[in-house]
């Protein structure tokens, strides 16, 4: 069965460089924006969620995160935040959000791949 | 051989010398002008006894010095030669009815010279407190004999001399007393500082005029009040507490209070210092304030930063790891080095802030500066072509020269004019004008930058000026959220005015303006 993973970032170089990353995984679709992700979501729920925790206006990541693991349809949707902030504050905001990874900018493309092979398999 | 000198003893010293001396000295009455209260006795004596000389004589250290005297020339003598040295060391009077057949004086100056004394009788004078510092005496150049009844009559005499002391003592203490009450009454008047003194039951009891001021309100209205409704906190003793006191007008201030206790006439009082913490407290926020903005800067610079490495590092690795095709490998490259130009960019205008932040005004090299020259530079110093032809030049009449720096001013117009055209249609306008305008009675020239694009909200516009802020839901423009703060930063040291109207969908005016006479020479005019 075909993965099905959904990048939200609003810089269009970084969700074409997890694309290209992870394309390997499964089929990976695109959002510029929390309200955009949750568009797509309602549409075709995927199995992992690579989701910025800055997404300048609207919704953040963050808040994003809490409410999809919140409710029961989407509980189920493995989370990696990705933010330039790596503070461990911030790492531990984001753990406390519910996310089920935290990768901090830049990153190896590598290890993304590995860490979202590990969430899809685990 | 026998020497005569050395036959006589000058008299040894008493046991509580020290504290003899410092009384003396303290009774300031040492080298004093001669006073009617001691001559009178003196003069008394001599006529009483029916003798030539009647002296009053304290004993200094190495002399006797005579606070008053009949029949005797002598200001002073040295001590050694003193009988009055000998007279301290009792209680009693001191006889010496022929100093020629004692061999304590025998050999005395005052003896063997020109003052020829034979008899001598002399009355210790004793402070309040027991201590010897002279005598009443009286002397002749012939022996005598010296009675019961006469003894008791210069020891009478020798008392009022000694109550006379006393009462110069007291007057003294009471004009010291007063003295040191009267500095301290000023301290407390010019004090700055609020001082309340708060009686066992926390009510004010007085006050000094700073508190006056601070309570706004006479002492005599403060008094009675109860201090824990002036002060705002309990009255207890505490080393420093701020909190808001409150004025006898209902209103309040910040106040920084200390409270401590303090005893007068066996009663315990509290005293409470009040200084007025309203300058403090301000200090204090704006410097929290400073430290929040600077504490937010690199956290957003360093996030700022990040994004475009991610770009950087993510694609050349995925380039070294992984094959592409040949369109593909040339699309990554040009964002590698689109992200990396970016970067650049952000590490310039981070340059120039902190340069900006570290020197103020003494960065600046002003000059006299036509506005419509540097937007023309502006304008041509644009790459693009497509983008420079829409800027459209509202050419009014020429305007005065502003007095700026040239190349920092084309800067915050450089970036004024990036964003009007990176947050707008491709193919809308950007209008450029150049007005004469007066703020706050200063005059200087405005140039406003309209755009036809997004606009912005009230908050976006309070935003745009912090540090990387940019329009987020757009994600095609390039460039950072640097800019803004720079033009601010340009602006401020110019004591300049930039100033953003704009409403979402209505397009933004941005309008800089510059004061003819140029930044202040003093970098403390920053607003």
């Amino acid at each position: 069965m075909t993965r099905r993973i959904l990048v939200v970032d609003d810089q269009p170089d970084l969700r074409l460089l997890i694309r290209l990353t992870l394309r390997a995984l499964g089929e990976v679709s695109q959002a510029a924006s929390a309200e955009a992700a949750l568009a797509a979501l309602a549409a075709a729920t995927p199995d992992l969620l690579i989701l910025d925790v800055w997404l300048g206006e609207g919704i953040s990541g963050l808040a994003l995160c809490r409410q999809l693991k919140d409710a029961p349809a989407t509980a189920g949707i493995k989370i990696m935040l990705l933010s330039a902030c790596g503070q461990q504050s911030d790492v531990a905001a984001g753990m406390a959000a519910g996310a089920d990874h935290y990768m901090v900018k830049p990153f190896s493309p590598e290890s993304l791949l590995a860490a979202a092979a590990g969430l899809l398999e685990g | 051989m026998i020497n005569h000198e050395t036959l006589h003893a000058p008299a040894p010293l008493p046991a509580d010398e020290a504290r003899r001396l410092q009384v003396l000295i303290d009774l300031n009455l040492l080298d004093s002008p001669p006073d009617e209260r001691f001559d009178r006795i003196t003069r008394l004596a001599a006529r009483l006894f029916q003798v030539p000389m009647a002296l009053v004589s304290l004993i200094d250290a190495e002399r006797q010095w005579f606070k008053s005297r009949v029949g005797l020339a002598l200001a002073e003598t040295p001590r050694a030669d003193s009988f009055c040295a000998h007279a301290i060391l009792q209680d009693d009077v001191m006889v010496v009815v022929d100093a020629c057949r004692d061999a304590r004086f025998a050999n005395s100056a005052l003896v063997r010279g020109d003052c020829g004394i034979r008899f001598y009788a002399g009355s210790p004078i004793a402070t309040g407190d027991g201590v010897r510092i002279g005598t009443l005496c009286i002397s002749d150049h012939v022996p005598r004999e010296f009675g019961e009844d006469e003894r008791t009559l210069l020891r009478d005499l020798a008392g009022i001399v000694a109550n006379e002391v006393a009462a110069l003592e007291l007057k003294a203490t009471v004009e010291r007393e007063r003295r040191s009450a009267a500095a301290v009454r000023t301290l407390l008047e010019h004090l700055p500082d609020g001082v309340l003194m708060l009686d066992r039951d926390g009510v004010v009891v007085s006050c000094n005029p700073a508190a006056e001021r601070m309570f706004g309100a006479p002492a005599r209205q403060l008094a009675g009040q109860p201090g824990a409704f002036l002060l705002g906190m309990a009255p207890q003793v505490v080393a420093r507490r701020e909190g808001d006191a409150r004025r006898a007008d209902g209103g309040s201030f910040a106040a920084a209070v200390s409270i401590a206790e303090m005893t007068l006439d066996g009663q315990a009082f509290l005293v409470a210092t009040v200084r007025d913490a309203a300058w403090h407290r301000a200090e204090q926020e704006r410097l929290r304030a400073a430290n929040q903005r600077r504490h937010d800067f690199f956290r957003t610079a360093s996030h700022e930063l990040r994004t475009p490495m991610a770009s950087i590092l993510g694609f050349s690795e995925l380039m070294l790891k992984r094959e592409f095709d040949a369109v593909t490998g040339r699309e990554l490259i040009d964002i590698i080095h689109r992200q990396a130009t970016r970067l650049v960019g952000l590490v310039n205008q981070m340059l120039d802030l902190a340069r900006i932040d570290a020197g103020g005004s003494d960065q600046m090299h002003p000059a006299p500066l036509d506005l419509a020259d540097v937007v023309g530079k502006v304008v041509a110093a644009l790459e693009d072509p497509e983008q420079a032809a829409r800027i459209v030049l509202d050419a009014g009449p020429a305007t005065a020269q502003v007095l700026a720096d040239p190349l920092r001013v084309q800067q915050a117009l450089a970036n004024i004019v990036a964003n009007a055209l990176a947050y707008s249609g491709p193919d809308s306008k950007v209008g450029i004008g150049i007005v004469p305008s007066a703020h706050g009675g200063r005059d200087g020239v405005a140039v406003t930058v309209r755009d036809q694009g997004v606009g912005m909200t009230a908050e976006q516009r309070h935003q745009v000026q912090e540090a990387f802020w940019r329009a987020g839901s757009l994600p095609d423009v390039p460039g950072n959220g640097l800019g803004m703060t720079l033009v601010r930063e340009i602006v401020a040291v110019h004591c300049g005015l930039v100033e953003i109207g704009s409403a979402p969908g209505q397009g933004t005016v941005v309008t800089l303006w510059l004061p003819l006479e140029g930044p202040a020479q003093d970098a403390g005019a920053r607003p």
